[in-house]
């Protein structure tokens, strides 16, 4: 197990170096640099020159990658263009995206699984009908309409729920879940359409394996043959999906955040980009890649605790 | 009729007098009080942009000044009709008879928000500052100041270079904004914390989401300001801004986007105030802008357009300002052939009566687009945006033009782009417009001015440069006005430029809240508004 954790770790750390020399020389390579956009319709000369040099991108690129690296390692990701510090923007505006992305997968897992079990045990019956049709409007759906639709409904006429915005859980724990509960159901329910299909397909294989009818056999209730034996073993491929969705989620949540206007780590990359503002750019995509490398890493740890063989041999099936 | 029966009648039509009498006045009352602010509370505004540093010696967006607004008064300040009036200033400037000196007399008994007097010496560090900062924004707007002297507490002489008539102008923006000195010299980031003079003082930022003022305890005014805090919103995209402003979430909604104009008219609880701004959109063309921005000396660029007046002014003449308006924007903004609105006090004097036809003239279009002697003419449009208006105006201009015989290709760019590709000279006309300063100096010199900073079009004339530098340098209104005008004449003649329209700003502010100001400037003036009791 030790060399196995050994041997991810290792790699993730060469993803995250690779992820930082592209994150570097991509973000100069957008069109427009810092000058144009932080001068915005004002663009003396003078200034633009004096934001090149704030900047360092007077200098060469390779002195550019290895003063911005140093400082990075250190924790220091500079100053934006706001002159706020860049690591502290990003520590403050993850977990909003993380408390977004926990909660829509909170409730994606909760209604695509279960959804997936009746959808497997009814297979060909209306439930099964109806799990199929909510996964394909599900995933059919642009979350910008969706998130729209229901700040219509919900917050101007009805007005139950706050249109947009954000209240931290420690502030206020009730505001914080109804600011949060609109934007979770519009960024889970393309989730709980996935994990619906894998849901539903993962079970159908282990209800028709040799186990199963064993323990049929052996007479135990249909509920534990259902939840304890085929569950567990469909859990396994259901995981990885979550996992790999929680990277998209996390990403995805831009247009969520955007709509709802939540503070997150998704639409301070939008910032980032709009503004071409380097450095926000640069702190905010090194953390992103390190963010999917960690996740992916973990997934790997997951995996090994449920499957013992991957711990034995360092791969799957 | 009875006795007793009339006697009734008469106690009935002395009800309903009295009746009738007391709900005027219960409505006049009633009126009266709906314009009555009372004290505290918390007003949040959504903002359609995220202002930048909250330093005015770096700061450039518009956003950022309307956050100004409330925490850093300026020495002048602007009036509802765009005149400058003294703010932290007693008086308008003395200015010697050769505009080289400027006696600026302060207020007294003045505090900035830490405490700190506010005196001559504060004025001459942050004006200082202005010109020697690297990297100051500022230091354009006010680069003819020489040398500053304090002879006392409460006067500050401003001595120039050579005469600047835009000076005082300049000084009722950012560049007019005193710094505390003791915040300057407390070592940190003045953005991260920035104390002025004003309403408000700064609380907290959490950037792309808030910045939070609240009320001075030092203000000179107190009795003025009615609010306990305001919290600027960031709300970049236009329909969250208008859903939060209806669900309640937000009182105050900056600049709703044309389509959700007509629905939050019909609705009942907030008004829609206006603002024909200052500032244009229109076309820019590439005339000589070959190697870049500043690249001297411009030469013509080898485009259609460029190689002929005729088919420039065949371009024009084909537009029809009216139904771009009409149709692009659903008839909001104020159609115009030049760069100065009719909402600034210099309108009339150097633009009234110039000639502008804001329908179009297709035959006129089309026999100058044969004189021009090219055959099949062709033009790009760069759009400085992707948006789905922007798109509009670029699809309705290409119709106009076809009609013409002029093929017109767009181009929809991301915003910063298009502004990287005007800098480098690679567009062949660029649609885009200008905020607008209350000095017509500032809608006209930096973008037709051979060293303009932001001549794009590459456009370089001997004679417009020297009226141009001659308005900077006039002694008296009349003079400047006058230069103005004949500036007018040139550019519409050589079209450089096409002025299409001045924008008309709409927002959004909930019943609730009274005393909010927007003048011609288009910045939202919050800091004296309040809840109404």
């Amino acid at each position: 197990m030790g060399g196995f954790l050994l041997r991810k770790a290792g790699a993730a750390l060469i993803v995250v170096f690779l992820s930082s020399v592209v994150v570097f020389v991509g973000v100069r390579a957008l069109p427009g640099g810092p000058a144009q956009a932080l001068g915005g319709e004002n663009r003396d000369p003078d200034v633009v020159k004096a934001i090149n040099h704030e900047y360092g991108l007077d200098k060469p690129l390779p002195v550019q990658y290895v003063k911005w690296v140093s400082h990075a390692i250190r924790g220091d990701l500079g100053l934006d263009a706001r002159q706020l510090p860049v690591a502290h923007t990003i520590v403050t505006r993850i977990p909003i995206t993380l408390e977004l992305a926990f909660l829509s997968v909170l409730l994606g897992s909760l209604i695509g699984v279960t959804a997936g079990v009746i959808a497997s045990v009814r297979r060909g019956r209306a439930e099964d009908h109806a799990a199929t049709t909510f996964a394909l409007v599900g995933l059919s759906v642009p979350h910008f309409w969706l998130g729209l639709m229901m700040i219509i409904l919900f917050a101007v006429d009805l007005h139950w729920l706050p249109a947009s915005g954000y209240v931290s859980f420690r502030q206020d724990p009730l505001g914080n879940l109804e600011h949060m509960l609109m934007p979770a159901i519009v960024l889970g329910t393309g989730l709980s359409a996935v994990l619906m299909r894998q849901t539903r397909s993962s079970m159908l294989t282990s209800l028709n394996a040799d186990y199963v009818r064993t323990a049929r056999a052996k007479g135990l209730p249909e509920r534990i043959v259902v939840g304890k034996h085929a569950l567990r073993n469909s859990l396994i491929t259901v995981t990885t999906v979550i996992g790999l969705q929680l990277g998209a989620l996390i990403s995805g949540a831009v247009i969520t955040e955007q709509i709802f206007v939540i503070p997150g780590f998704g639409r301070l990359t939008l910032e980032a980009i709009n503004e071409r503002d380097y450095t926000l750019l640069q702190g905010v995509v090194l953390v992103a890649a390190a963010g999917y490398v960690i996740v992916n890493l973990l997934v790997d740890v997951v995996y090994s605790l449920l499957n013992p063989r991957i711990r034995v041999t360092g791969s799957g099936p | 009729m009875t006795g007793s029966l009339r006697r009734l009648a008469l106690i009935a039509i002395g009800v309903v007098v009295v009746g009738a009498l007391s709900a005027a006045v219960a409505v006049a009352h009633g009126a009266g009080s709906a314009a009555t602010i009372k004290n505290g509370g918390t007003l949040t505004i959504g903002l359609a942009e995220e202002p930048d540093a909250l330093d005015p010696t770096i700061a450039r967006t518009f956003v950022g000044r309307m956050v100004f607004q409330t925490i850093c008064e300026k020495l002048y300040d602007l009036d509802s009709h765009l005149n400058v009036v003294p703010q932290l200033a007693a008086a308008l400037p003395q200015v010697s008879a050769d505009k080289l000196t400027y006696t600026i007399k302060l207020r007294s008994g003045i505090k900035f928000n830490d405490g700190t007097a506010f005196d001559s010496a504060a004025v001459k560090q942050t004006l200082t500052r202005y010109l020697t900062f690297p990297g100051s924004v500022r230091k354009s707007e006010i680069s003819p100041i020489s040398s500053i002297d304090t002879p006392n507490a409460t006067t500050v002489v401003l001595h120039l270079a050579t005469p600047y008539s835009p000076l005082v102008a300049q000084l009722a923006d950012r560049s007019g904004m005193i710094l505390s000195p003791k915040a300057l010299a407390s070592g940190g980031t003045f953005a991260q914390n920035p104390v002025c003079v004003g309403p408000f003082m700064f609380k907290d930022r959490v950037a792309g989401d808030h910045i939070t003022v609240v009320k001075s305890p030092d203000y000179y005014d107190k009795s003025k300001v009615h609010l306990d805090s305001i919290v600027f919103r960031i709300m970049t995209d236009p329909s969250s801004r208008t859903a939060a402003l209806r669900a309640g979430d937000i009182q105050v909604e900056d600049r709703i986007q044309s389509t959700d104009v007509p629905t939050l008219q019909k609705d009942s609880s907030v008004t829609v105030p206006k603002a024909v701004t200052i500032g244009y959109q229109g076309i820019t063309l590439n005339l000589g802008n070959k190697n870049g921005l500043l690249k001297l000396p411009y030469s013509t660029v080898n485009t259609d357009l460029a190689k002929s007046q005729d088919l420039r002014t065949a371009f024009d003449a084909a537009l029809d300002r009216t139904t771009i308006n009409k149709v692009v924007f659903n008839g909001l903004n104020q159609p115009d052939c030049y760069p100065i609105a009719p909402v600034s006090p210099w309108y009339k004097p150097t633009v009234s009566g110039l000639s502008c036809d804001l329908h179009a003239n297709t035959s006129l279009a089309k026999s100058l687009v044969k004189a021009s002697g090219i055959s099949n003419p062709t033009v790009n449009l760069m759009l400085g945006g992707t948006d789905p208006v922007t798109a509009r105006l670029g699809q309705v201009i290409q119709s106009m033009e076809a009609a013409v015989g002029i093929k017109v290709t767009v181009s929809p760019t991301e915003f910063t782009t298009s502004l990287n590709r005007a800098d480098a000279g690679t567009f062949d006309t660029y649609a885009v417009g200008w905020s607008g300063r209350v000095d017509p100096d500032g809608n006209i010199y930096g973008f037709v001015a051979t060293k303009g900073t932001l001549n794009d079009s590459g456009y370089s004339n001997a004679r417009l440069d020297y009226v141009l530098n001659g308005a900077r340098k006039s002694l008296t209104t009349k003079a400047r006005t006058t230069l103005y005008r004949v500036a007018m004449q040139i550019i519409h003649r050589q079209r450089p430029l096409i002025y299409l329209y001045h924008p008309v700003n709409y927002y959004g502010v909930s019943k609730k809240v009274s005393g909010v100001q927007i003048y011609g400037d288009g910045l939202i003036r919050p800091q004296f508004a309040g809840f109404a009791s």
